[in-house]
């Protein structure tokens, strides 16, 4: 007897059960998505015992007639796809022909279907074995009832959680579906109490309203947003509202849930800084990429599909939630520089300088007059009570390079800046307008700065009158003492450091809003448990946290001078555009954007 | 309720408890004025929950009671209203009708009731000390207070209150600054105060030098009173910072500068100093004081002036936004400087004061590390 030989399809039909038939939630899916495929604006389900007493989906769809209820119990069997080139941008939920033979291959299946009502089909199978098919009157519409699962298959019964425990991930199953599609009615059961209502939506907002009881839609911010060929749509929450209600994130590529840790992690990116760190907001987003840009054909249940360019998706997503989070909502899309390459080397780096530095046309909104004359005021003052001091020492800060003694540096001429939402500065240019995120653009000049501090420069340290006392946890004091000489290159003067306790007797002092203390904690917090070889690698990474501990942060409102200076050091900064974690400091909306989104153009 | 009221008086209830309100408030009644008759004529309020001011003035009473109206608007209203006496009077709980001459207005309030109370505080356990006394030492000491979240106590004002002197001390760990004034015979015990800088501002603004005023503790909570005007403010808890312990005692290099030349040359070295650190460098000779700034990727400057110093020659640096300021307050014409070592806490007191009032500030270096 040959050692190799075919399956019989029984046990085909099994094997597939795994994968498509994990547990009752699993059906529940399949048989949902079944019945919209099938054109139902009114699904109802019914579920006993967690799913292993009885699991019932009834539609309104267009049914079966007796031929093809009998073929659809069949192994691949879909009226879907006809062929292979199908697969390419397929659009209705199920395609694959597994569903209903795996089903039926563990439980006691049965099939009442009509294409109208009056008469219909009923079709029984028994553990993968049909029973019989028999004539019945019902309405229009598809009705699937599942029992006895996993009967014959006492393993995978055993690995079945609680009732409640299927029912969850059943109740969750349905809130996915129930975003995906705001226009059906979906109603269940279980133990015969009804545990779900979803009614027809106009909106979005309304749907979720219902779905996420804890989430806040009301308040969440729209997004709706294209770039180039991708469009994002959806709801995500309020910064301020993060972290109070219970998180729920969902979302969905061309019409299909779908679970996606890049695509969540990008959206929570655009969160960054106007947030706690570890807070988590809520996020229910539509993403429509062309069909061609993505194959849901990865996953057995479809969970998961996959980009051919996923880091642009990314970051669209990323920068389409950042500003519906940071702009107001008529604001235009960013311009040229939102394509620029976001890697750390990158050669745009001159180009960013420029942006910075090119003259730019004084906005009629913000004359120039107003800054120049609050300069004279100030210079006026000095003037008066010495007028014979040298001429260089009455140089504003903003032209004081010209008597400079350092090499040579261009000019920098300063713009008129104005903050907006106490987080970004805007200056207007030739081209359009320039955005810089406060917080980036500090936590880019701290960077450097450090950076030469640890590398030999000079640190100014402001000693303390009262000692600061900081308790380390072991972690901590572990991640001190591997950068003990680090933190004294950055001018922390520690002393009287037993077991773990820190007596510190000066800080260093980056600038007037720093609070040591908190950036000491904070920065040993997040090194606690690093394990980093290399010196330089630790020191790069000690400098990155104490830059963005020690940065100002996104709320904090700037002095005009305070501006203008964060506008001169960036400038003279190596790399302008990024900030430590990678993100941009500098958004550019060019005129032409601008004009085309009036409607100018 | 129902009175008349000048409109001078208005504007002036109006403008005491003004600066209470706060901008922006989440409480909606915050936003409000309480206005409530007594025996002497209205009494205005109005509170940001951290400092309650409320102010009387005179009135003609017909028909006792209250009401909570819009700060601005009144405010403004009142600014515009002809000189003519106001007649005021409630239209239910939540309204309120305004006459004055041929104007008439209906503005839209919220009960009294919502207005937040603040706790009854006994005056008669209180001290009595002289305004123009706790003004001078408002002066000198609240901006020395630090603006950090991490050491609350610190962004608090320390005012000890001793049978023979009170003292205020204020410091943000960088400098400190410290008067002492003599009192006799104020009443209540001994006690240590931590309080807010922005109530002490109030009291600064309400009361009028020449007044007496009335200080009374509650649990957690402060009051000061004059005869019109009172002022409750919440205490900051806590051990304030063993402050005398960190007072050099033995600093024994001294210098005594003209307050004004040594002002001038910090400006003007302030120009080419780091924005961020503004830190200075001075050298302390026999005869002259020479500063120094030198800022990479800006530039740098040289300045001297005369002083008298005693002592062993001595470079130091300073954060010069801090040593202008500790000069700005400082009410003498020349200035006494005292060190130790560059690493180690100066000392800027006035030189030559005839006051009773006694007056220290430190402040501790920028030290260049190597």
């Amino acid at each position: 007897m040959s050692r190799i030989a075919v399956l019989a399809s029984a046990v085909a039909d099994q094997i597939a059960a795994g994968e498509v038939v994990e547990r009752p939630s699993s059906i529940v899916k399949e048989l949902i998505e079944n019945a919209l495929d099938a054109g139902a604006t009114e699904i109802g389900v019914e579920i006993e015992d967690g799913g292993r007493g009885l699991i019932r989906i009834r539609d309104n769809g267009v049914g079966m007639s007796e031929p093809e209820a009998v073929l659809a119990l069949a192994r691949h069997a879909t009226s879907k796809i006809r062929s292979a080139n199908d697969l390419v941008g397929v659009a209705t939920f199920g395609f694959r022909g597994e569903a209903l033979p795996a089903m039926a291959s563990v439980s006691l299946l049965t099939l009442e279907t009509s294409e109208q009502d009056g008469a219909g089909t009923r079709v029984t199978v028994a553990q993968g074995v049909r029973q019989q098919v028999e004539p019945i009157a019902r309405r229009r519409g598809t009705t699937i009832t599942v029992t006895e699962l996993f009967h014959a298959v006492p393993a995978r019964r055993k690995f079945l959680k609680s009732a409640r425990g299927e029912w969850r991930a059943i109740s969750d199953m349905l809130d996915t579906i129930a975003l995906v599609r705001r226009d059906v009615r979906l109603t269940a059961t279980h133990d015969g109490k009804t545990m779900f209502t979803a009614v027809p939506a106009r909106t979005w907002r309304e749907r979720l309203a219902s779905v996420w009881p804890g989430v806040t839609a009301q308040t969440m911010i729209d997004v709706d947003d294209v770039q180039g060929p991708v469009h994002v749509r959806g709801l995500v929450e309020q910064p301020a509202n993060v972290g109070l209600g219970s998180r729920r994130v969902f979302l969905m590529v061309n019409g299909r849930a779908i679970r996606d840790v890049g695509l969540v992690r990008a959206a929570e990116a655009a969160y960054h800084s106007t947030i706690p760190s570890g807070a988590r907001p809520s996020l229910a987003l539509d993403i429509r990429v062309p069909g061609d840009a993505v194959d849901v054909n990865v996953h057995p249940a479809k969970a998961e599909v996959r980009f051919h360019d996923r880091w642009a998706i990314e970051r669209v997503v990323e920068a389409v939630v950042r500003r519906a989070l940071g702009v107001a909502a008529a604001a235009p899309m960013f311009g040229a520089r939102f394509g620029a390459e976001r890697t750390w080397s990158s050669g745009g780096s001159v180009a960013d300088v420029s942006l910075l530095r090119a003259a730019p046309r004084h906005s009629p909104l913000f004359p120039s007059g107003d800054l120049t004359s609050f300069e004279v005021a100030g210079d006026t003052a000095v003037t008066d009570a010495h007028a014979d001091t040298s001429q260089s020492a009455l140089q504003p800060v903003g032209h004081a390079a010209h008597v400079s003694s350092a090499p040579a540096a261009d000019v920098i001429e300063v713009p008129p800046l104005l903050q907006l939402r106490r987080t970004y500065l805007l200056f207007e240019r030739d081209d359009g307008v320039v955005l810089i995120d406060q917080h980036s653009a500090h936590e880019r000049v701290l960077y450097e700065r450090l950076m030469t501090k640890l590398t030999g420069g000079d640190a100014i340290v402001q000693t303390l009158l009262f000692p600061l006392t900081l308790h380390l946890s072991p972690a901590e004091a572990d991640a001190f003492e591997a950068h003990r000489d680090a933190f004294v290159a950055l001018g922390f003067g520690i002393e009287g450091f037993g077991g773990q306790t820190l007596v510190v007797q000066s800080v260093p002092m980056p600038h007037h809003r720093f609070d040591a203390e908190r950036a000491l904690r904070e920065t040993l917090a997040s090194l606690a448990g690093d394990r980093i070889a290399s010196t330089a690698a630790r020191h790069e990474r000690l400098a990155m946290t104490v830059a963005c501990k020690a940065a100002i942060k996104a709320g904090d409102v700037l002095s005009l001078a305070e501006m203008r200076a964060l506008y001169t050091d960036l400038a003279q900064t190596t790399l302008p555009a990024h900030d430590v974690h990678g993100r941009q400091t500098i958004v550019q909306l060019g005129w032409d954007e601008l004009e085309r989104r009036f409607g100018r153009a | 309720m129902r009175f008349t009221i000048a409109r001078e008086k208005l504007q002036e209830g109006l403008a005491a408890v003004a600066a209470s309100i706060p901008g922006k408030t989440t409480l909606p009644v915050l936003a409000n004025i309480l206005i409530e008759t007594t025996e002497r004529g209205i009494r205005f309020s109005g509170t940001d929950l951290d400092i309650h001011v409320s102010h009387e003035v005179q009135a003609d009473v017909e028909r006792p009671g209250g009401i909570t109206i819009p700060a601005k608007k009144l405010q403004e209203l009142a600014r515009e209203l002809p000189p003519n006496p106001v007649k005021i009077e409630s239209a239910g709980e939540q309204k309120v009708s305004l006459e004055c001459g041929r104007a008439k207005f209906k503005l839209n309030g919220l009960p009294k009731d919502d207005f937040p109370q603040f706790p009854a505080i006994r005056f008669g356990d209180g001290w009595r000390v002289k305004s123009a006394d706790v003004r001078k030492l408002i002066k000198h000491t609240t901006y020395a207070v630090s603006t950090e979240e991490s050491r609350p106590i610190l962004n608090g004002v320390l005012w000890e209150l001793k049978p023979d002197h009170m003292r205020m001390v204020a410091t943000n760990g960088h400098r400190l600054a410290k008067m002492d004034i003599a009192v006799t015979g104020h009443g209540a015990q001994a006690s240590d105060l931590i309080v807010m800088p922005k109530a002490l501002d109030q009291v600064s603004k309400l009361f009028p030098d020449e007044e007496d005023l009335e200080v009374a503790r509650g649990d957690n909570h402060l009051a000061f009173r004059s005869p019109f005007t009172t002022i409750f403010t919440r205490l900051i808890e806590g051990p304030y910072p063993n402050y005398e312990q960190v007072i050099p005692k033995d600093n024994d290099r001294f210098a005594i500068a003209d307050k004004d030349a040594l002002s001038s040359a910090l400006r003007r070295m302030a120009t080419v100093a780091s924005d961020q650190t503004h830190r200075i460098k001075l050298s302390f000779n026999a005869g002259i004081l020479r500063f120094q700034v030198n800022t990479p990727d800006l530039g740098d400057g040289q300045d001297e002036i005369p002083i008298r110093y005693e002592g062993d020659p001595m470079d130091i640096g300073f954060n010069g936004a801090y040593l202008l300021e500790i000069l700005k307050n400082i009410p003498t014409p020349e200035v006494r400087l005292t060190f130790k070592a560059p690493e180690r806490a100066a000392t800027v007191e006035p030189e030559g004061w005839s006051d009773p009032a006694t007056y220290l500030t430190i402040l501790m270096p920028l030290r260049l590390s190597d």
